[in-house]
């Protein structure tokens, strides 16, 4: 097991994912975790690892068109705003972000 | 007359003869969308004030069907199976459903998920667990599993479903039905909400190989809305579709397949290898050619938690809009971090926070190297493989899983180190992209198993045709679900 995966380590990153965690839920963390990390350690025992170009999607052969920079129908703000707990004048409203 | 039993085309049929009218169809769907709902809990929404289209030379014209819940449709709310949208209506239409619906075809209810399609159980939703219809105390698999149930139970004859590590093809396993994945990019994703961009999959769970092609023909094409389609107007599924494959060429994956592999193996496990040689002995019959091949032990040993590290890191970048802040309902706490944090954690369920977590870890610029960048290396020599043994062969043919459909009583979605391998392979699909199909070939202790044979990107039509030939040889096609089946 990673020295860096400790119980505490799943606390912090609930904590800055801001999600509560039982403490059941921690531990099934943790233990899924021990099974991910000895596969990992496999993983970087396997020669020449480190050369293999990482995937990043599941096609190689995409076509990237960039479209004509032109106006084209945007989204309806009553339509948008609807599903929104809260607005005032047509924005959304939240609560205070910064400072 | 009960016709929600029956084939698209037979569907199609009685409805061009003046025998049945799409609104009587309709009826008859929505009254058995509740009783299975009563049964099985397979639905989000039932849309009770549907009503039957004009039906055209089209063949999904006036047949209705269901749809995921995390698929987008106008006006119609659409949860992903979460309590975070528990309450949100998109105000437009996925791509996939917009072209269904030029075709005719008519929605009749929103299906339960896993929530946002990361677990694999039916377990997960929001509404509830779903039942499987063939056995109330057995689970379907998910995520795509109130589409699964459904189309078992015979409410329509198809139902949309998502797939990122095998979301469409293992619920259709354990329910006895058809579940297709078409290559990567062939329907485009726009309105699917988003689990794991590089890996997530549109399909389709049907109770025949035609039916899929039929509907896949209608969900597919190239949209400006989703960069990844592509342009496949050159395919048509269903016109093309033929038995004849004698010639053809199959592989399975030889240490996972040998019943000697696995230390005291459930009757289970060797029922279903045994069932699985059977259907390679059909494949043989049919003028296809089998062999099995090796596959590097550490890359197949690798394979389950290579998945977990991936979708759950682009997991935890897609879910991060989840805030309750701009749209869903709004958290309790005297600052935006509080009621951010009271919306997550009163509104995910404890897997989604689970795999939030990891998502998280992997990401983290320090472990990156090891996790995600290592994952990502993984991923490219799984595919290279494949793609190398696509050389020869059209196809890659396995079993689903380790048996049939699990308890849902003691069942955690968890990774297991025995079997996790042969339990989790058809993420190679998602991986590489590969068109996938799951097809039943058999029971054990009256509940349904199935098959799946995956192929080379763009090569849709060999597997179809191959999954075609091959269903048409066993006595499975249209199987409607029921409980204690004798065998």
């Amino acid at each position: 097991m990673s020295s860096e995966f400790t119980m505490e380590k799943v606390e912090k990153l609930a904590d800055l994912l801001l999600i509560g965690l039982t403490e059941d839920e921690k531990k099934m963390i943790f233990d899924e975790f021990e099974i991910i990390d000895q596969n990992i350690n496999k993983i970087n025992s396997m020669p020449n690892i480190q050369n293999v170009e990482p995937m990043t999607h599941a096609l190689d052969d995409f076509v990237f068109e960039l479209r004509e920079d032109e106006v084209c129908e945007s989204i309806d703000r009553d339509e948008a705003l609807a599903n929104c707990d809260d607005q005032d004048d047509g924005e959304v409203s939240v609560p205070k972000v910064v400072g | 007359m009960k016709y929600m039993n029956l084939s698209i085309e037979e569907l199609h049929k009685l409805l061009k003869n003046g025998e049945v009218t799409s609104d009587e169809l309709v009826q008859e769907s929505l009254k058995l969308s509740h009783e299975l709902q009563e049964k099985c809990n397979a639905f989000v929404t039932i849309l009770d004030d549907q009503k039957g289209v004009c039906v055209n030379d089209e063949l999904l014209s006036g047949i209705p069907c269901g749809v995921k819940d995390n698929y987008s449709t106008k006006g119609i709310l659409s949860t992903g199976s979460s309590n975070t949208l528990k309450d949100y209506v998109p105000f437009f239409d996925a791509t996939a459903i917009k072209n269904l619906k030029s075709h005719g075809a008519v929605m009749v209810n929103k299906t339960v998920m896993d929530e946002f399609g990361l677990g694999g159980t039916g377990t997960t939703g929001h509404t509830g667990i779903v039942r499987n219809p063939w056995d109330t105390s057995r689970m379907c698999a998910g995520s795509s599993s109130g589409s699964a149930a459904a189309v078992a139970a015979g409410v329509y004859p198809y139902a949309l479903g998502s797939d990122t590590g095998d979301s469409i093809r293992k619920p259709a396993a354990y329910c006895g039905i058809v579940g297709y994945k078409p290559t990567y990019g062939m329907i485009s994703r726009f309105g699917l909400f988003a689990f794991a961009s590089s890996l997530d999959h549109c399909g389709v769970l049907s109770r025949s190989v035609k039916d899929a092609a039929i509907v896949v023909d209608a969900m597919k094409g190239i949209d400006e809305n989703d960069m990844t389609s592509w342009d496949s107007s050159n395919i048509h599924l269903y016109n093309d579709l033929t038995d004849n494959v004698s010639g053809k060429k199959l592989f399975y994956i030889k240490e996972l397949c040998d019943i000697e592999n696995y230390e005291n193996p459930s009757d289970e496990l060797k029922k279903h290898l045994c069932i699985f040689k059977e259907t390679l002995e059909k494949c043989k019959e049919l003028g296809i050619e089998v062999d099995g091949v090796s596959f590097d032990e550490n890359l197949l040993r690798a394979l389950p938690s290579v998945y977990v590290i991936l979708s759950c890191a682009e997991a935890t970048s897609n879910l991060s809009n989840l805030t309750g802040l701009i749209f869903g309902p709004r958290g309790e706490g005297t600052n935006w971090s509080e009621m951010v944090k009271d919306h997550r954690t009163k509104g995910f369920s404890s897997l989604i926070k689970r795999r939030l977590v990891i998502g998280s870890y992997v990401l983290q610029s320090e472990n990156q190297e090891r996790y995600f960048k290592n994952a990502q290396r993984v991923r490219r020599l799984i595919v290279d493989r494949m793609k190398e043994l696509f050389k020869e062969y059209d196809g890659l043919i396995m079993p689903v899983g380790t048996g049939a459909a699990k308890k849902l009583e003691g069942s955690v979605d968890i990774l297991d180190d025995k079997t996790a391998t042969l339990e989790e392979h058809l993420q190679i699909g998602n991986f590489g992209g590969f068109p996938s199909i799951t097809i039943p070939d058999g029971f054990i202790d009256s509940l349904p198993v199935g098959i799946n044979i995956t192929g080379n990107c763009y090569d849709d039509q060999n597997v179809l045709n191959i999954a075609y030939a091959l269903e048409n040889s066993m006595p499975y096609k249209g199987q409607i679900a029921k409980e204690g089946k004798d065998e």
